[in-house]
């Protein structure tokens, strides 16, 4: 194997450097976090007919269950589901243009755009269905592009794309940070999704330090779960179930 | 900004660089805007790669939630919550999350336009007006009318247009303006504020401690979604189910439809539409016996042997949830949503509030208060019910009101359409919207007078409910007006101007920011907010920059629990109208609201009960349409007494078999090119029924449902394979 590609290490400890808490619980399923994320990360709406294949860009959608039939139905609590920045990905070791890589430096699930081929072997592989493919170049008409976040690469046909941990406020967080001459501190910053949710269901930070509150709920709440744990993906989000 | 500079200050001095532009559209007001700079004339505090942020008053609803902008070389990039606002403590929902898309929206009004009524929205259909031409359209249609001739038709939201033209009534006698949204005739805003005078002896919308309670009842409430203030009452929800600091609390839905905020509750009760009175006086009367003691009046004359046959909620089930209710000192009992749209709604909204009287819960913690006022709110200043709505359109009809002028609402969208809005005004001379959208209302006026985007207005807007403290929200310009609209206060003080006489004296301000400086002024003098200035200019600024100015600690007001259940409640079961198989429950788009439906990603958010995306679709029990021999998708034609709609329909395993529901918010004909023929609109069902306060029984209908032979696919987020085998091919 060629020296300059690191291994990826394959070890039940290993934890990333960012992750998430998610609490079920008290997630009210209102799409606060959908709508932020498409508004941080520049996503294209595709319409009816292509959201209606399955083509829809949502980088976070909240999954929901019916148990039960009525009257003794039940919906499940509301699920965000985004990518969960594996430790080990399996969308990584796929990709033939080394467009989806792993961080080294922030430990997460990197999709460089200018990269990608459009296999879309990486979404073919990923057991979370996280990732969203352009299908076409959505058009966003005048003067709604305006709005685009200059920080965040606006995407064309043939690219496939995920969230990223909204990897442009981690790097303003940490540049800030730097050029003050001090380290990141915890709750510094969050993601869109964390910042809109109104319940406050979502907490996003350094996993892999113990005084951080994204550990601290871990530690506190004492049963998260890990979704598909058992792939060994080593997950970055850990998710309290309801009830 | 440095602390002895204001924004405001530095505003005026950066007006003198744009004093070309003043000149020539002789107006103050443009040179208080931040302006779009080329890169080689960019203002000095402006450098690239650096945001700005602005803290404003988000605009998609009523509920008044703070904002804070980025904004980067004079556009506006992402919304954010105001962590400082009282109201929404730093979080947002969906809607304001997606203003930019209306701001930035691709349909628009770009001028002032003089067009043909009833025609859409094109420069080849009106003449296009310059505002000089336009204000003194509007001057003459104020001037040139006998007072009482003149009507206002405002939004919902209790903003400083509202207070403007109140001062305009008072002082020339013009009508006072109406208030009036979809969202308050969904909520039965008159309903709950007459009950609680009814029980407390003053009216007024309660506020509810969800977040100190530990048992939650509610009836039809859906306070997760749009009811009254969904992200204060949301994070109210999340603090009471938190477990980690105590024990975590119980959350019971009572209504025929699980709602997206049923959906979250540890029980729902699906109960039969008409009831809900019944049920919470039966719940009332089995708690006071578990308690013991005499049964109070309010309670005595139930029988739960009765109720639970008409209702269908099983005598243990009822007995099982009054204990529940009893058990805890914080019991909290909700009443919202259809379930105050029924005729009976008021006996609903009575009977449910009584229900607090057991834990005797009042101005407790956990429990029912009055709304916190907010500064400068008047008792007089609040929403019209449906009913006010209908005398004001046979006003119209009558040919009593000469002008009208329309500013925030859709009136011919959000109004039932046999309440025949749109063709009362045809007997108006004359009608003046100051719509930002074309929609429906705006192409039957004769003028559009264009107000600027929210994101691009001064002014403030009172709290009306949510929060403890009592809070005026501060709204200031993020970015420059993106198109030549003008802020429909300074037309309004230039066309008051211009009519002269006693309309020019009503209105002495030289514009809009003097109109806000004017009615904040008196907060100067107030203790217990969150800054202080000597004088008036730098009180504004930082008025601004703070996102509106409250008071710290509580200003509930405990309700007078004295003669709550010293009173006979009505629980007779409520009458529906018409002849159908099917109650009808119609509810609004947790999604789009009222006024969503235009703004792209919006209409891509899956509702979060059916994972629809951009369409309208109809509830049925999968039972039901199983008997009926409707599969999933299968367009049905909905027909009540008034009206008919199309949509296809959605098997919904959470919802009484005898019950359909269908969401509103799409269905527009006009309002820009993502929200134009979408949809179905199912106000065009509701009859002219009314509840005992005035709102509309919305809810009160019995309907019929026939099945056509087309079908229609719905987008939704969910996989076709996952609920019933659908997609499999294994659908009975």
């Amino acid at each position: 194997m060629n020296s300059k590609i690191p291994e990826i290490k394959l070890s039940e400890e290993q934890t990333g450097k960012w992750g998430m808490v998610i609490d079920q619980d008290i997630c009210t399923g209102c799409q606060a976090c959908v709508a932020a994320c498409a508004m941080e990360n520049n996503l294209s709406f595709v319409g009816e007919v292509d959201a209606g294949y399955g083509r829809s860009m949502h980088w976070i959608r909240i999954e929901r269950f019916w148990e039960g039939e009525y009257p003794e139905v039940k919906m499940t609590p509301g699920q965000p589901m985004m990518c969960q920045q594996c430790g080990s990905a399996p969308c990584e070791p796929v990709c033939p243009a080394f467009a989806t890589v792993h961080s080294q430096a922030e430990q997460l699930n990197l999709q460089v755009y200018n990269r990608c081929v459009g296999t879309r072997y990486c979404a073919n592989n990923c057991p979370y269905q996280v990732r969203s493919f352009n299908w076409r170049d959505y058009v966003r008409p005048e003067p709604l592009p305006n709005q685009l976040n200059p920080d965040v690469t606006v995407r064309r046909m043939g690219v496939m794309e995920k969230c990223t941990f909204c990897i442009q406020r981690i790097h303003k967080a940490e540049d800030k940070a730097k050029s003050e001459g001090r380290e990141l501190t915890d709750g510094e910053f969050t993601t869109a999704c964390a910042q809109a949710c109104p319940a406050n269901a979502i907490t996003f930070g350094r996993i892999d330090q113990p005084e951080s509150l994204v550990s601290q709920l871990i530690r506190k709440h004492g049963h998260g779960v890990k979704h598909l744990e058992e792939l060994g993906t080593l997950p970055s989000v850990t998710y309290f179930k309801g009830g | 900004m440095s602390e002895n500079f204001s924004r405001r200050d530095f505003l005026k001095l950066a007006g003198l660089g744009a004093a070309t532009t003043a000149v020539l559209t002789g107006c103050g007001p443009a040179s208080r805007f931040v302006r779009r700079e080329p890169y080689m004339q960019m203002p000095e505090y402006t450098y690239n790669g650096l945001s700005t942020y602005y803290a404003t008053t988000c605009r998609e609803c009523a509920a008044g939630c703070g904002l804070v902008v980025r904004t980067m070389q004079g556009r506006a990039i992402k919304t954010e919550g105001n962590t400082n606002h009282p109201l929404n403590l730093g979080k947002t929902c969906a809607r304001g999350q997606a203003t930019l898309q209306g701001l930035y929206n691709p349909d628009r009004v770009t001028d002032p336009i003089q067009k043909a009524r009833g025609t859409a929205l094109g420069r080849e259909s009106g003449n296009l007006l310059d505002w000089d031409a336009a204000i003194q359209v509007a001057a003459d249609a104020l001037g040139k009318h006998k007072p009482e001739e003149i009507a206002f038709l405002l939004g919902l939201a209790p903003d400083h247009l509202d207070d403007l033209v109140r001062e305009l009534a008072e002082a020339t006698g013009i009508n006072p303006p109406l208030r009036f949204g979809a969202l308050s005739m969904f909520e039965a805003r008159a309903t709950l504020s007459r009950a609680a005078e009814n029980l407390f002896g003053k009216s007024g919308i309660p506020y509810f401690d969800i977040g100190g309670a530990q048992v939650v009842f509610s009836f039809g409430a859906n306070f997760l979604e749009t009811w009254l203030s969904p992200v204060s009452y949301t994070r109210g929800f999340a603090q009471m189910r938190e477990a980690l600091s105590k024990r975590r609390g119980t959350f019971v839905q009572f209504e025929p439809r699980l709602s997206s905020t049923g959906a979250k509750a540890d029980e729902w009760i699906p109960i039969r539409p008409g009831t809900e009175a019944l049920v919470a006086l039966t719940i009332g009367r089995l708690a006071f016996e578990l308690i013991g003691g005499a049964l109070p009046r309010a309670f005595s004359d139930v029988d739960p042997m009765q109720a639970a046959a008409k209702s269908g909620v099983k005598l243990e089930t009822l007995q099982r949830l009054a204990a529940l209710f009893a058990g805890s000192p914080h019991s909290l009992a909700i009443p919202g949503g259809p379930a105050l749209g029924l005729k009976n709604g008021l006996s609903v909204a009575e009977a449910v509030l009584a229900l607090n009287a057991i834990p005797n819960n009042f101005g407790k913690p956990g429990g029912v208060f009055f709304s916190a006022p907010a500064p400068g709110q008047m008792e007089s200043s609040r929403a019209a019910s449906t009913r006010e709505m209908r005398d004001f359109i046979t006003k119209l009809a009558d040919g009593d009101i000469k002008v009208l002028f329309i500013h925030g609402v859709n009136p011919v969208f959000e109004l039932p359409a046999e309440m025949g809005f749109k063709d009362a005004l045809q007997n108006v001379e004359q009608v003046i919207s100051f719509a930002t959208f074309p929609d429906e209302t705006a192409l039957e006026a004769d003028f559009i007078l264009p107000d600027h985007h929210g994101l691009e207005s001064w002014g403030y807007q009172q709290v009306g409910t949510g929060t403890a403290q009592s809070v005026l929200s501060g709204a200031q310009p993020v970015v420059s007006p993106f198109y030549n609209t003008r802020a429909t206060v300074d037309v309004l003080l230039a066309a008051a101007k211009l009519a002269g006489g006693a309309f020019a004296q009503a209105l002495p301000y030289v514009d809009e920011v003097a109109f806000v400086q004017h009615r904040i002024a008196p907060l100067m003098r107030e203790s217990g907010g969150p800054f202080s200035a000597p004088e008036i200019g730098a009180f504004s600024a930082y008025f601004q920059q703070h996102g509106g100015w409250w008071k710290k600690g509580t200003d509930l007001l405990p309700p007078n629990p004295a003669d709550v259940l010293n009173r006979d409640l009505d629980q007779t079961e409520s009458e529906f109208v018409g002849e159908g198989e099917f109650f009808l429950v119609p509810f609004v788009s947790p999604t789009l609201a009222e006024a969503g439906a235009n703004k792209p990603w919006l209409q891509e958010l899956p509702d979060p009960t059916t994972t629809v995306m951009w369409n309208t679709w109809v509830e049925m029990n999968p039972a039901t349409a199983h008997d009926l021999h409707i599969e999933n998708e299968d367009v049905v034609v909905i027909t009540s007494e008034a009206g008919e709609v199309e949509a296809p329909v959605y098997l919904y395993p959470a919802i009484r078999p005898d019950t359909i529901a269908i969401p509103f918010g799409q269905g527009h004909s006009s309002y820009g090119r993502y929200a134009a023929g979408r949809g179905a609109n199912p106000a065009d069902l509701f009859g002219l029924h009314f509840n005992q306060a005035g709102d509309l029984a919305f809810a009160g209908m019995k309907v019929t449902v026939r099945k056509t032979d087309r079908k229609q696919a719905l987008s939704r987020m969910e996989s076709l394979m996952g609920v019933y085998g659908e997609g499999l091919g294994q659908e009975k």
